[in-house]
């Protein structure tokens, strides 16, 4: 019984690091493609980081992975890019909220003040 | 505070229904072209606004164009109902370099949890074909 439980909280404990690691992932490639100024470089860029999370791949002591992590995400923290590419209409990017949709029964006359020459 | 109630019914102002657009009213061809061109007009603002959804045929080939493309995918063995990881052969950081891929591919932005469930082309196309801003 006891093997069981500590056999599901250590699948737990995996899965958390898997997702972590995932998520650090996908943050630290898209801040790579912001640092890049051109795409060549930021595919050598992306490389070098694939190589970072690799080399560690093969860790398999539950401390030292979520000592790893922490590290990764203070690193990552620490060179995170101040004015990252945000798609425009995703939150945060330049046209979100920007015109939104009127409520239903308004509508725009777009020749007002012309209706005399009609 | 008596002279301040007194000013603001002086200045209310009565409001009466006034019928809409006037000039769809006025009939003939003008009346019909500037209701038709308000339509379009209409139309067109309100898209842009809300965005529109994709074909799903023209996304599942989209997806699966950009999925062949990627490195150490074999290209044979792409199809519809491929899952990253048990299909292709790819691990956890390839799926998340796909969906980056798709990202940018579609132009619009995919939430850290969403992307995080993205584990097959099936699970892909549906997203993206739902979302309103993928172009």
């Amino acid at each position: 019984m006891s093997s069981a439980v500590s056999t599901t909280a250590y699948l737990a404990r995996r899965a958390a690091q898997k997702e972590r690691v995932r998520i650090l992932y996908r943050r630290a490639l898209k801040d790579t493609l912001n640092w890049a100024v051109h795409r060549h470089l930021f595919y050598r860029d992306a490389d070098d980081l694939r190589e970072k999370f690799e080399a560690n791949k093969h860790v398999s002591d539950l401390d030292t992975i979520d000592r790893l992590i922490d590290n990764a995400e203070a690193t990552y923290n620490n060179f995170r890019h101040p004015d990252p590419y945000i798609v425009p209409w995703a939150p945060g990017g330049s046209k979100f909220c920007r015109n939104p949709t009127p409520p239903a029964g308004i509508e725009i006359i777009y020749n007002y003040g012309k209706e005399d020459n009609d | 505070m008596a002279a301040r109630g007194a000013l603001l019914k002086y200045l209310k102002v009565n409001v009466t229904s006034v019928p809409r657009n006037p000039t769809s009213a006025a009939g003939g061809d003008t009346g019909l072209f500037s209701v038709a061109f308000n339509a379009v007009r209409r139309r067109f603002s309100t898209e842009e606004v809300r965005g529109s959804f994709l074909d799903k045929s023209e996304v599942s080939d989209r997806v699966i164009s950009v999925v062949k493309n990627f490195q150490k995918v074999d290209p044979s063995q792409v199809t519809l109902n491929a899952h990253f990881q048990n299909d292709l052969g790819l691990d956890s950081l390839d799926t998340v370099e796909i969906v980056m891929a798709l990202e940018e591919e579609f132009g619009f932005e995919i939430p850290d949890n969403e992307a995080d469930k993205i584990s097959s082309i099936n699970l892909a196309v549906d997203f993206i074909a739902s979302h309103p801003q993928a172009k």
